[in-house]
């Protein structure tokens, strides 16, 4: 410990992590002061300001890269600071969201438990060890555990809550075997140092054990991202849980997941021109077979409900399959000869983005047409929307015109650059050949199918004729929450370019390694 | 400020007036109609003086001789008027009037705009291919207005809104010279479609076309995107960046070939081979998108139900103007960007297929119970025929191609537009239903049978002339697998069963016992044409007479443009055929030079000529020097 870089090292980690540092002490303040007063505009006001606080810290702390990577456990790069201002972002959004289904005797710990949940997110984005990973996947896994349980009065809600309990535990234990392999190989907790490591070991021969550990990674953050065959448990939460809470759930830990991803395969942050699990060892195919796999099952599976709520959630499958696409393309950057002009990362970065702006807002204006009464659940509860409610019913419309990926909506933005890349990802490898071009027409079929499960919605919205009087919902912040998801996804779908440049500063695409084709095939 | 700046924010108004419009028109509530008839005035006005000066400018630009026209910088398509641009001017040798208005880039870079760099752009423009369709897509507007006039009673401002949303799509998509933002244009036209048809609907089964059709034309356009990014990414520029404009493509492509080509005839054909091969695959997944939209046989089913379902003035624009899109995309992107493809696949797979259609949908026309469904078929037949000569790749064909979309636009179009008058007074088409009308309405007989002879290709009327340019271009002996001329054949056959099942229809409706169903207003008495009507259709039916009479001046328009599409195809055609590609140039000389007019032009010319005359404008002929030496 006399190291002074090491020391430097490690007393600079508050710095880096001042913003989250903002949000969970705001939650530990609004969860201790909760039991004396329960109010909900009280509350959400202490949880605004603690939010907006961490975005001031976020915007001045200077922070600058740690001397010793391999020494650091929380790192300030690009990739990190793209995932704090998204999660910043959707936790403010988010607060607004669920003004509708938080009342009096829940507003503390719900709001609490959503900062903790944003906490747990940005840290995802900069967690460079292991233990730091884990605990922040944790740290965003906890708090929706106890979102899931607070409104949980039926039998219905029970089952998501438990069930989701169940199985992230599950997945969660998973993620640590995995990481102990990973750990064993290498000798290290350190993100920075393991990559390393199985990189110079896996260009002479690949160990399997690390392959081993890399798969049971896969599998728990499939539990995450909703990849088939882990993504049993969502349709019976989306249908289960409080809309608000599920709004988080479809995109938070989507985001972390595949943050956290990439990070355990050296796409994000470091070179990327050497990654540890390049298209030679497999385990790209791995993640294409997922990733065709979910979008068609999810795509197909989605087809056949009538519940809105599952419907959601089985697209939220079939678009994790699309964004795992970005991950594929990514891992195939150690063979691209040209200069590449999508990376994978920065378009699984935008897709993500718009992704998390068209799920939350339809799960938003779910959340604003329904009332305790009368939830929205089955397709017929929406019919005649157009009418009753003309801007919510609207603003479903634009999110679902997005969801298919129709041009000047966000979820266009996302799907071409997802499209380009895996286009522009070399075809004359030995491991995937063409199969980088096969998985874009793959997507670009189910992209077709998934339009007729969101235009049945819209046709129910505006060709059908209310079966119910209008509900009149007075949850203002909710309406507005949509209304502006809805302006955004169309902002963004006209003029994607801040978001793509942001992403792009966050995942740059280096320039392609000059290796020969022999060098490739003694390999 | 120059007239080309003027026209140029005009040309952006051309896409922008109608998106504003959609936003404008639906506040008008009850006074909607009058606000969008005003506005699709306007914007009339606006786009003729773009045509004026367009006409004027591609005229003289184009007199100016090219060295090498088929050198790979000259093949590609030269659009004028494009906002945001900061260079080019009319005649300037610049190659490309890139604009500066990037959407987003791909670049890692900060470039300065106006470099060239992976970018999409908001690159629109006008050129010889376009400038007619979007003044056909501007006309049609005011005729639709017109008759859905007083049919549309639910909620008229969102109605007229989402027309002027549709027209917006069309009209950008015509003008994009970006392959992304054509495809997005492309993609638009479905919103506004599927609100209209679903919504405003006629039958009862208007939900589940609407549907259909979203669907139908949504898979085919996503293989459609899938194929535009496989063209973008296999043809980057010579430094290696991509580009998304569709003339630097055009250039890239044919370098590619050439190059490949020359190798291939010295004795090395792998390259070509290579070409060929992947061309085959970006073929398949372009033409999924467009033959549904056109559409083509046997993509063609989502048809019949979108048109006959839709009120009447949506299926006009939807027969007149969707319908032109698909064809459109074929000639904008399909020929230039995968020309070898287009001639070894596109008259023997597509040909086939749209030459089966031709029948297929004339048979149907015949046996159809409704009068829309008959024009509706009707409208499968000729686009099939118009498919056939686009893949016919020369000159006749495709300069017969593109005048058919105008005047297929204009009468089928105006067509459906009559329809409205029986829907407004019986809501019913039904062939049965009716008979005798000659003697009840003459007024509407007379119109209808104008339409009706245009339809057919009567000499002296629209389509008579871009049909028999079509059938020129199908005479083509020297298209692979064209050897036997099925396709001219066919496509005679098809001209023969229009006018079979168009007189049938007219025999049965206006002629036979007089009968007609109930009205719908039982008490009053059903009136005749009145002046709204007569103003809609009347009016189309004079544009159709009068481009049968002057058709020259819309050929002399994209004769350049055409003629650079013809250079790809023929050689398309030499590579296709393993043989070196000679240009032939086939304009025709000149008898006698003509004398030299002294008229000032303003310092445009580029005055290296020293005896050759100063292009004249109008709709004459131009005669050019053919050779240099």
């Amino acid at each position: 410990m006399t190291d002074p870089l090491l020391q430097q090292t490690f007393t600079g980690v508050f710095r880096l992590v001042a913003p989250e540092i903002a949000l969970v002490g705001t939650a530990c303040v609004v969860f201790l002061f909760g039991c004396l007063t329960n109010r909900r505009w009280l509350w959400f006001v202490v949880s605004l300001l603690g939010v907006i606080l961490a975005a001031v810290l976020a915007g001045t702390v200077k922070t600058e890269m740690p001397p010793l990577l391999t020494a650091s456990a929380i790192i300030p790069d690009g990739a990190a600071t793209f995932v704090r201002w998204v999660a910043l972002i959707t936790v403010a959004v988010l607060l607004f969201v669920s003004w509708a289904e938080v009342d009096r005797s829940n507003a503390s710990e719900y709001y609490g438990c959503l900062l903790v949940a944003a906490a747990g997110v940005s840290l995802v984005g900069r967690a460079n060890d292991l233990i730091t990973l884990f605990l922040a996947l944790e740290l965003l896994s906890i708090p929706t555990y106890i979102l899931l349980y607070l409104p949980a009065r039926t039998r219905l809600h029970q089952e998501a809550a438990a069930k989701y309990f169940l199985l992230s535990v599950l997945s969660s234990a998973v993620m640590l075997f995995g990481f102990s392999y990973l750990y064993g190989l290498t000798g290290s907790t350190n993100l920075t140092v393991i990559t390393d490591a199985l990189t110079k070991a896996h260009a002479e021969s690949l160990n399997p054990m690390a392959l081993v550990g890399a798969v049971l990674v896969l599998a728990a953050i499939g539990f995450r991202i909703t990849a088939v065959p882990f993504h049993f448990y969502a349709p019976d939460v989306y249908e289960g849980g409080p809309a608000g809470v599920v709004a988080q759930l479809a995109f938070f830990p989507k985001l972390a997941g595949f943050v956290a991803l990439a990070r355990i395969l050296g796409l994000l942050g470091g070179d990327v021109r050497s990654i540890p699990f390049d298209a030679n060892t497999q385990l790209p195919l791995l993640i294409w077979i997922l990733a065709a796999l979910t979008m068609c099952i999810g795509n197909v599976l989605a087809l056949l409900q009538d519940n809105v709520r599952r419907m959601l959630a089985y697209s939220s499958v079939a678009h994790g399959g699309y964004m795992l696409m970005g991950i594929v393309i990514a891992s195939s950057l150690p063979d691209a000869t040209g200069q590449p002009g999508i990376g994978g990362m920065d378009a699984l970065l935008v897709y993500l983005v718009a992704y998390g702006m068209m799920t939350i807002g339809a799960f938003a204006v779910i959340l604003f047409l329904s009332t305790p009464e009368r939830p929205v659940d089955s397709l017929d509860d929406l019919a005649g929307a157009g009418q009753s409610h003309p801007i919510s019913a609207g603003a479903m419309t634009v999110f679902l015109f997005s969801l298919i990926g129709l041009p000047l909506t966000a979820g266009f933005a996302g799907k071409l650059l997802l499209f380009v890349g895996a286009f522009s990802a070399p075809t004359n490898t030995n491991a995937m050949r063409n199969l980088y071009q096969v998985m874009a027409v793959i997507a670009a079929i189910n992209a077709a199918v998934g339009a007729y499960y969101y235009l049945r919605v819209v046709g129910v919205m505006y060709f059908r004729t209310p079966l119910r009087p209008a509900t009149r919902s007075r949850a203002v912040p909710t309406f507005l929450a949509a209304v502006a998801l809805a302006g955004a996804t169309l902002f963004f779908g006209i003029y994607p370019a801040p978001i793509v440049n942001a992403a792009r500063k966050a995942a740059p695409v280096p320039a392609p390694v000059q290796k020969t084709t022999a060098d490739r095939n003694t390999k | 400020m120059s007239i080309y700046a003027v026209i140029r924010v005009l040309v952006l108004l051309l896409v922008l007036l109608p998106l504003l419009s959609a936003v404008v028109v639906p506040v008008f509530g009850r006074c909607a109609r009058r606000v969008s008839l005003i506005l699709a005035l306007v914007h009339l006005g606006i786009t003729a003086a773009v045509v004026v000066v367009a006409v004027v400018a591609i005229g003289e630009r184009n007199a100016g001789k090219v060295a090498n026209p088929t050198a790979p910088t000259e093949l590609q398509f030269r659009p004028e008027f494009v906002p945001g641009d900061s260079a080019a001017h009319i005649g300037s040798d610049a190659t490309d009037a890139r604009t500066t208005w990037t959407l987003f880039s791909l670049s890692n870079k900060q470039t300065r705009p106006g470099t060239p760099g992976p970018n999409v752009q908001f690159y629109i423009g006008i050129d010889g291919l376009n400038v007619w369709l979007v003044a056909l897509a501007s006309l049609m507007l005011i005729p639709v207005i017109l008759v859905s006039w007083e049919s549309v009673k639910e909620k008229p401002g969102a109605f007229f809104g989402w027309l002027f949303l549709l027209q917006a799509g069309i009209i950008g998509a015509f003008l994009s010279f970006d392959v992304i933002l054509f495809y997005i244009f492309f993609e638009l036209t479905l919103i506004p479609a599927f609100f209209l048809i679903g919504k405003w609907g006629m039958g009862s089964g208007r939900r589940d076309a609407a549907r259909k059709f979203f669907l139908y034309t949504l898979a085919g356009s996503l293989l459609t995107l899938v194929g535009v990014i496989g063209v973008v990414l296999t043809n980057p520029n010579a430094d290696g960046t991509i580009t998304f404009s569709i003339p630097q493509l055009m250039v890239n492509v044919q370098e590619g070939l050439q190059n490949a080509h020359q190798k291939a005839l010295a004795g090395d054909g792998a390259d070509l081979a290579a070409k060929h091969a992947t061309q085959f695959w970006l073929f398949l997944a372009l033409m999924a998108g467009f033959m549904v939209k056109v559409p083509i046989w046997p993509f063609h089913t989502w048809l019949p139900s979108a048109y006959g379902e839709a009120p009447t003035g949506v299926t006009v624009m939807l027969s007149a103007l969707m319908a032109k899109l698909g064809a459109f995309g074929i000639l904008r992107l399909v020929l230039p960007l995968v020309p070898d493809a287009s001639i070894l696949y596109g008259l023997p797979v597509i040909g086939g297929f749209a030459a089966f259609g031709i029948i297929y949908a004339a048979l149907c026309a015949y046996a159809s119970k409704d009068i829309k469904l008959v024009i509706a078929y009707s409208s499968v037949s000729h686009l099939g025929f118009l498919v056939l000569a686009l893949f016919a790749f020369n000159k006749e064909g495709l300069s017969g191609a593109v005048l058919h979309m105008v005047n297929h636009g204009l009468s089928t179009g105006a067509m459906f537009a009559s329809l409205a008058f029986l829907v407004d007074r019986y809501r019913t088409t039904e062939i049965s239903k009716f008979g005798g009308l000659m003697g009840r309405f003459p007024g509407f007989a007379l119109l209808f049978f104008v339409l009706c002879l245009a339809s057919v290709g009567l000499p002296g009327l629209n389509n008579f002339v871009s049909e028999m340019l079509m059938m020129a271009g199908l005479f083509d002996a020297r298209n692979a697998g064209a050897s036997r001329l099925w396709p001219a054949v066919v496509a005679a056959v098809g001209i023969f069963l229009s006018a079979w099942y168009t007189f049938t229809l007219l025999q049965r409706v206006f002629f036979n016992a007089s009968k007609e169903p109930e009205p719908v207003l039982p008490q009053a008495p059903v009136p005749g044409v009145n002046r709204r009507e007569f103003c809609a259709i009347g009016s189309l039916a004079t544009v159709c007479l009068l481009l049968g009479l002057f058709p020259q001046i819309l050929l002399d328009t994209m004769k350049p443009d055409v003629r650079t599409l013809s250079i790809i195809g023929d050689s398309a055609r030499a590579r296709v055929g393993g043989v070196p590609y000679v240009y032939v140039d086939d304009e025709p000389k000149p008898t006698a030079l003509p004398a030299p007019i002294p008229i000032n032009k303003g310092g445009d010319e580029k005055g290296k000529d020293k005896g050759k005359a100063p292009p004249k404008k109008g709709g004459n002929k131009k005669e050019q020097k053919a050779e240099d030496e």
